[in-house]
């Protein structure tokens, strides 16, 4: 069991990739913290893990609320007494055109997917500061590297959170605490659902391992960076796209 | 009232402790940056573990005025004004201000966090809360 006793928080853990994560660190032997706004999904997900004899916490919160950051922290602190790992996986899509694109729908994905990435590791710092240890790792996205057509606000704040995994990395490293980031490519989850029926799987065939990633594909590389194994990897971002970011394949 | 003895020791341990140094080294009279070696991030560990070892809540900016420095009614062209000096002298009444008020520059504020200013600031939050 690679996280026997440890303690790991993860956002956005009611379906898709942080639902993996949640199940996954479970299995490892974590207690695991699950937020979402879909109360109902982290509460069914957490009784899924204890019956199965693990250790989960659901509680529900808005990764954009400071104010639940703090709430997620002081409860996960009140049952389990520490924190070493945290997840920023929570992440929304309102894809259009730039030209198409409301104020609103910037916001929000902006909002978010970063502003929720600063919330949380700003509150998740004071205690692994405390441990002198702790893992923060962040879910970037491929399209945070190479761009998207009509995802200027999704690639915007992927792109944000790469920069501020380095950022808070170098902030961190003398008092032990790693962050790094996992940047996933086509996943099939809910949230990809949209394009990929608007691609009719163009991307598909453009992927160089011929599939697209489960959720457990981007889970299993995340626990390795929650491990004791990347204890010496700081500020990184491991692309998990299958290939689909490389160049041109000829 | 707190006793300023204890207090010092107490603060000499966590200083210690959050920068890494040798105990011989964490003297009254020694600043945090030019003798410890401490960075930002150490002030905030400073700050976490002197509220929990004191059982003390330490406002943002009230022992470290990290604020003052990003004001500009306070600093020009790299020195503090006279209102920043008034406003310095207000957060941080335990620190020795005499030699630094000759030349306000802002590079020469960390050298002002001693380990006995820190331990002034503690005593004095203390016997505040026992009032």
């Amino acid at each position: 069991m690679r996280l026997k006793d440890k303690v790991a928080v993860v956002t956005g853990g009611a379906q898709g990739i942080g639902r993996a994560i949640a199940v996954t660190f479970a299995q490892e032997g974590a207690a695991v913290v699950i937020t979402d706004v879909n109360k109902e999904g982290v509460e069914t997900l957490a009784q899924e893990i204890t019956s199965q004899g693990g250790r989960a916490l659901a509680l529900e919160a808005d990764v954009r609320s400071e104010d639940d950051a703090q709430k997620v922290v002081d409860a996960t602190l009140k049952n389990f007494q520490r924190i070493d790992i945290m997840v920023n996986n929570a992440g929304i899509v309102r894809d259009y055109l730039v030209v198409s694109m409301k104020p609103k729908d910037w916001q929000d994905v902006v909002d978010v997917n970063l502003g929720g990435v600063y919330n949380f590791s700003k509150k998740v710092i004071r205690p692994m500061l405390m441990a002198r240890s702790g893992k923060i790792i962040n879910i970037a996205s491929l399209a945070g590297i190479t761009g998207g057509r009509g995802q200027a606000n999704y690639a915007a704040s992927k792109a944000g959170i790469i920069a501020f995994t380095r950022a808070l990395a170098l902030e961190l490293a003398a008092k032990g605490i790693t962050v790094n980031a996992v940047a996933p490519g086509m996943v099939l989850t809910q949230m990809s659902e949209r394009v990929r029926s608007f691609t009719q799987d163009k991307v598909k065939s453009l992927i160089p391992l011929g599939r697209y990633a489960q959720p457990e594909d981007i889970a299993k590389v995340v626990l390795f960076l929650a491990s004791p194994d990347a204890d010496y990897i700081t500020g990184q971002v491991i692309v998990v796209d299958g290939g689909l970011g490389l160049g041109p394949r000829w | 009232m707190a006793d300023k003895e204890k207090v010092l020791q107490k603060v000499q341990d966590i200083l210690t402790d959050a920068l890494g140094v040798d105990e011989e080294e964490v003297t009254e009279h020694a600043s945090l940056v030019a003798d410890l070696g401490a960075e930002s991030i150490d002030f905030l560990d400073i700050v976490f573990r002197l509220e929990k070892t004191f059982n003390i809540k330490i406002p943002r900016g009230d022992l470290f005025p990290e604020d003052l420095l990003s004001d500009e009614n306070y600093v020009q062209e790299g020195k503090l004004t006279p209102e920043g000096l008034r406003v310095l002298k207000e957060k941080v009444p335990y620190a020795n201000l005499s030699e630094f008020e000759k030349n306000p520059d802002v590079s020469g504020l960390a050298n002002l966090f001693t380990v006995g200013m820190i331990a002034s600031y503690v005593t004095g939050r203390l016997a505040s809360q026992a009032t």
